[in-house]
């Protein structure tokens, strides 16, 4: 169904002896936004990066608009962006020239005028000429976000953005979300910051030792979650 | 076509991280100058025996300081995962090791300006501008063919607990045409070829890196799927 | 009493041909004419050959089987047929140094098919220890398939940079041709060595595969979500 920005069936992911992930049943609509719920080990990361393509499935099917993202690679590629805590920069390139391998690689041509303006956009000019080695995590986290604004993806998948931010960072953070949602970009976090992403996102989703535990409206996540075990 | 221009990007970076992280560059220099030195301790004072030897010294000194280089130019994907975050953009894993194999070979191809002067002074090699720009040539041939299957080594070895042994492990057999190829094309071209053998050496050699530049370029692909 | 299965039979008979062909080269076959009796190491050396090759030919199909279904028995069986052709390959090497002490006076002659197996061993070793430190299975098989294909491909390009390298220098004959007369105990012997290969390829591979099931464990049950599916949002424009 083409409707549908992410669709899985049955999936399933196993490490060794362990299912990290198990009957997954999941649709998300076009536009739509989800919050991945659940304590650490859940298999919320485990299922963002089977979405993402990074992971293939051990069990069942995954689509992004259609496609399967292991076997249609690149296609997918193109649609998707992860923010992950992990930051996929080098260290030894500067915040400039970070910017313009992702444009490369996108494959999409963009003027030095125009990636100087995204770094203006996150407060990084005074830093467009350091090496990405002396950022703080924040800052890392602000150059990170560029990269969706660079690949303009319909689907964005977020691991943790929160994590390790101070206030202002994570403020800007939830801006930012907020904004690629109103801009009609379907959106998947997975989060612990419960009160402050429940917020932003319209759907939510509890996962418990990887199969889904619960699922309804954001607005209702946080008494789910109060309630004992 | 994009994916020329993706590898361009990618050769680009990696040139331009190599020339800010200079110090990784230069330690692998000095170890192969160490290890030419080393060889010539191991021979002794004697200039006849060192004269003879001198082409193969020269090829295991590269040969040595591959295994250093291949290693470290992985182990700068794998600091902050960088490695994944090139897998989830639009980039043919392909141009990811072709790139990747492209600067490797290059960086070792730089070696060789340095390494075999040094070489020829170590072991009283007489040998004038001529000879040496044709050792640096079939030195290239070497660097390309290490490159090929070292890259794809390399990116499996450089997740692993025993890297360090691992990698040169798997490799040095595998690479035995090519050091026997360039040790025997490159003694050819500095003490004569009076059989004219020169010319089927350095088409072994090439045929080597055709072959492996080609099936290690498709077999990158499944290596790096799982997820490196 | 534990019903036999198919290739244990094939190892046995392996075995007793073995025997029988070993007993005729041993003593009932003439003895060379230029060589003496140290030639009778022929009636083991040249069916462990062929039938190393062979198995090392089997593993690089079996590697691109694994590569191409990802099913795990073409893995166990790749795993199986590698341990056996490394094996092969080292007893090869061993043979060999036996035959070339007493004929040549040195232990090692540079011989190019002894020096080709030797790097492929060394080579295949590698390959074995690089699965022994991979704990993904999937990501294991994947691996070392096409570590496999990879060493696979360099053995005639390996044969032949051997080859000429030797061929600068003097040529010594090496442990050829055989005598006409004398064939029966070779193919007795080449086919013994294949049943053998057979079994051994077979338990190693079977051994492979019980571990990779004792690995491999069952969905746990589905448990129902509690809650209710959102209704779908109204779509943007």
């Amino acid at each position: 169904m083409s409707s549908s920005a992410i669709r899985c069936e049955s999936l399933g992911r196993r490490f060794g002896r362990r299912w990290v992930l198990a009957h997954v049943d999941l649709e998300v609509a076009r536009g739509d936004s989800l919050l991945l719920a659940g304590s650490n080990g859940s298999g919320k990361t485990t299922l963002l990066r089977v979405l993402a393509g990074l992971s293939r499935p051990s069990a069942g099917t995954v689509r992004i608009l259609g496609r399967d993202p292991h076997s249609e690679r690149l296609a997918c590629r193109r649609l998707l962006s992860m923010v992950s805590h992990r930051s996929y920069l080098y260290d030894g390139l500067t915040a400039f020239e970070t910017l313009r391998v992702w444009a490369r690689l996108g494959g999409v041509a963009y003027a030095d005028g125009e990636l100087e303006n995204l770094l203006d956009e996150v407060a990084l000019t005074p830093h467009r000429d350091l090496p990405v080695g002396g950022f703080s995590s924040g800052m890392r986290k602000r150059l990170t976000l560029l990269r969706t604004r660079i690949e303009k993806p319909d689907v964005i998948f977020l691991d943790e953005p929160l994590a390790a931010l101070d206030s202002g960072g994570k403020k800007l953070v939830e801006r930012w979300i907020a904004r690629e949602v109103e801009h009609g970009t379907t959106v998947v976090v997975a989060s612990h910051a419960i009160p402050r992403m429940s917020r932003i996102c319209r759907r939510a989703l509890l996962l418990e030792e990887g199969q889904i535990a619960w699922e309804g409206s954001a607005a209702d996540l946080p008494s789910q979650m109060e309630e004992p075990a | 076509m994009r994916v020329l221009g993706q590898i361009a990007t990618l050769v680009r970076k990696d040139l331009l991280l190599e020339w800010r992280g200079r110090t990784r560059g230069l330690s692998v220099v000095l170890f192969g100058i160490v290890t030419l030195l080393l060889f010539s301790f191991a021979v002794g004072p004697d200039s006849a025996a060192l004269r003879a030897g001198a082409a193969g010294f020269l090829v295991l000194a590269l040969l040595l300081s591959s295994t250093l280089a291949l290693s470290e130019g992985f182990r700068l994907e794998h600091e902050n995962h960088a490695l994944e975050g090139l897998l989830l953009a639009p980039v043919e894993p392909m141009a990811l090791y072709y790139g990747k194999a492209l600067s490797n070979t290059l960086f070792l191809i730089l070696l060789a300006p340095i390494l075999t002067p040094v070489a020829v002074i170590l072991y009283a090699v007489d040998a004038g501008p001529a000879t040496l720009v044709q050792v640096i040539g079939l030195w290239a041939l070497a660097a390309a063919g290490l490159s090929a299957p070292g890259t794809l080594f390399a990116a499996m070895t450089s997740r692993l607990r025993s890297q360090d042994v691992l990698l040169p492990l798997l490799l040095f057999p595998l690479v035995v045409p090519v050091l026997l190829g360039s040790v025997k094309a490159i003694a050819l071209v500095l003490g004569g070829d009076p059989m004219g053998q020169l010319s089927s050496w350095t088409v072994l050699l090439g045929a080597f890196d055709v072959i492996y530049w080609t099936l290690s370029g498709v077999l990158f692909t499944h290596v790096v799927e799982e997820g490196v | 009493m534990k019903r036999l299965r198919w290739d244990a039979i094939i190892g046995l008979v392996g075995l007793l041909m073995l025997l029988v062909g070993s007993y005729i080269g041993l003593f009932a076959a003439p003895p060379e004419r230029h060589m003496g009796e140290v030639q009778r190491l022929m009636y083991v050396h040249v069916p462990t050959a062929w039938i190393s090759m062979l198995v090392l030919t089997a593993a690089f199909g079996f590697a691109i089987a694994s590569m191409w279904t990802g099913r795990p028995k073409w893995d166990a069986v790749m795993t199986g047929a590698t341990e056996t052709g490394v094996v092969l390959g080292a007893l090869l090497t061993v043979q060999g140094m036996i035959w070339a002490k007493p004929t040549w006076g040195v232990w090692w002659d540079w011989d190019v098919r002894l020096t080709t197996t030797l790097i492929m061993v060394l080579f295949f070793t590698g390959v074995l220890v690089l699965r022994s430190y991979v704990a993904e299975p999937e990501r294991r098989a994947t691996w070392s398939a096409v570590a496999v294909i990879v060493g696979y491909v360099d053995v005639p390009l390996v044969y032949f940079c051997v080859r000429w390298f030797r061929s600068l220098h003097q040529v010594q004959s090496s442990p050829e041709t055989v005598a006409s007369t004398m064939i029966t105990p070779l193919r007795i012997n080449a086919f013994a060595m294949l049943f053998l290969a057979i079994w051994f390829v077979a338990r190693r591979s079977r051994l492979e595969l019980a571990r990779l099931r004792r690995e491999s464990v069952a969905l746990p049950p589905r448990r129902a979500p509690r809650g209710t599916a959102v209704p779908e949002a109204p779509q943007e424009g």
